[in-house]
């Protein structure tokens, strides 16, 4: 065994510079290269992930607006089942209301219709008795000097008929 | 046995075959690591692209293993230089060599300088008479080098104890004295045969690898039958070698980990 000094030197020198060479263009830029695949790769997984919760997010939304407009119009259709049932009773209402009324109008007139032929008939039968009773008696009597007499009387007819 | 070409420059030895596996493992694993980077891609990663990042990955499954990730992350540059260039160092070696065969001490030279080794050699050879046969080889695995493998983790010896004193100092110099004071001459040996068993496992496994690659070769040098035999053995443990380097790289780079880990954890926030 025999250790040549000049070789140690020699050796070590070789090793550093190649040691140097190698980081400097070799595996540094490579191990740089590999850090920034291994950052990509997290970086695409994070962006995964965080566009699949989004998503799941749109689907939730989604959902819940689709809820929110089924909600929607069965209201309306309530709302609308309950004014169209209102309306048919409050057309009824007022249809009943209206024969009332014009019943009440027709009550009414038929009154004061009978009211007025009542006080017509009352003058003629007043002036007619009395013409009935000067042409009987044959005696003049005054119209208007009488007419307390007839009304007596027809009271008397109006109470015992 | 082969012979190192080792020349003297003033009066430091060089190790030519070293020098050129260094730079021939170096350019191999910068080769493979700037061409797997070339058209980098966050989206689309290219094969190569994909096999660098599992080395990558596999590293850093190791660190986290050892220890807390947060502090391991300055270590993987580290741990993946050192698990690609002890590899690529170990299967330099397999699959073929490139052999000197100087016949006289006057030929074994290179560059004008002569080869020392190999001038001892045929020294010796001639002082006991008999005639020399001396090879020199440039091709190997500079992991089975011992100056490489030593080096290597006397590096991490270094790195590990600095960062010991810098970032864990209390519990760094309070471990000598543990669990008792008189333990201290264990923990310091368990230091330096940790740093020697680091570096002499890879050491001693490469080239013991490449010493029975050369045992074969012989054998099939020998005759015909010397040759057949050889061929199957000789596949068998190019197998083996290559499992074998893949599990010291790994194991190099595993305990290089575990040390700094043991350094710079600190138990006292458990």
């Amino acid at each position: 065994m025999d250790i040549v000094w000049s070789s140690i030197w020699i050796t070590l020198l070789a090793f550093l510079i190649l040691y140097w060479l190698l980081s400097r263009y070799a595996i540094g830029p490579l191990m740089s290269v590999m850090e920034k695949r291994r950052e990509l790769v997290l970086s695409q997984l994070n962006e995964a992930s965080a566009t699949r919760e989004e998503a799941s997010a749109y689907v939730e939304q989604q959902k819940e607006a689709l809820q929110q407009a089924r909600k929607e119009a069965y209201d309306i259709i309530e709302q609308s089942r309950q004014t169209s049932g209102k309306q048919a009773d409050q057309m009824i209402a007022s249809a009943k209301e209206d024969a009332v009324r014009l019943k009440d109008e027709a009550l009414r007139d038929i009154e004061s219709e009978k009211n007025k032929a009542m006080a017509a008939l009352r003058g003629e039968v007043g002036r007619v008795s009395v013409q009935i009773a000067s042409k009987l008696i044959e005696r003049e009597i005054d119209e208007k000097s009488n007419e307390g007499l007839v009304d007596q009387y027809l009271k008397d007819v109006g109470t015992k008929s | 046995m082969h012979e190192a070409p080792i020349i003297m420059l003033g009066n430091m030895r060089f190790d030519l075959s070293i020098i050129l596996m260094l730079v021939v493992s170096c350019t191999v694993v910068f080769l493979i690591a700037k061409l797997a980077t070339r058209n980098m891609s966050v989206e689309n990663p290219g094969k190569l692209q994909n096999f660098m990042e599992w080395v990558i990955e596999f590293v850093q499954n190791q660190i986290a293993g050892t220890m807390d990730m947060k502090k391991g992350k300055p270590f993987v540059t580290l741990a993946v230089t050192l698990i690609m260039f002890i590899f690529v160092s170990n299967m330099l070696g397999l699959p073929f060599g490139i052999v000197m065969h100087p016949h006289s001490a006057e030929e074994a030279t290179i560059f004008g300088q002569p080869i020392i080794t190999a001038v001892e050699a045929f020294n010796t050879a001639a002082a006991a008479g008999q005639e020399a046969h001396v090879e020199i080889a440039f091709w190997k695995s500079p992991t089975a080098d011992v100056s490489v493998a030593m080096a290597l983790a006397a590096m991490i010896f270094i790195l590990v104890h600095f960062l010991g004193i810098t970032k864990n100092t209390k519990a760094y110099f309070k471990h000598y004295f543990e669990p008792y004071p008189v333990f201290f001459p264990i923990n310091l040996i368990e230091q330096f045969s940790s740093l020697l068993t680091h570096g002499m496992r890879l050491y001693g496994n490469i080239f013991a690898g490449e010493v029975l690659i050369s045992v074969i070769l012989k054998l099939a040098a020998v005759n015909v039958v010397g040759m057949i035999a050889s061929i199957p053995l000789m596949a068998i443990w190019q197998g083996f070698s290559i499992f074998v380097g893949a599990i010291q790289a790994f194991v190099f780079t595993i305990l290089a980990l575990v040390y700094i880990s043991q350094k710079i954890e600190t138990h006292d926030e458990h």
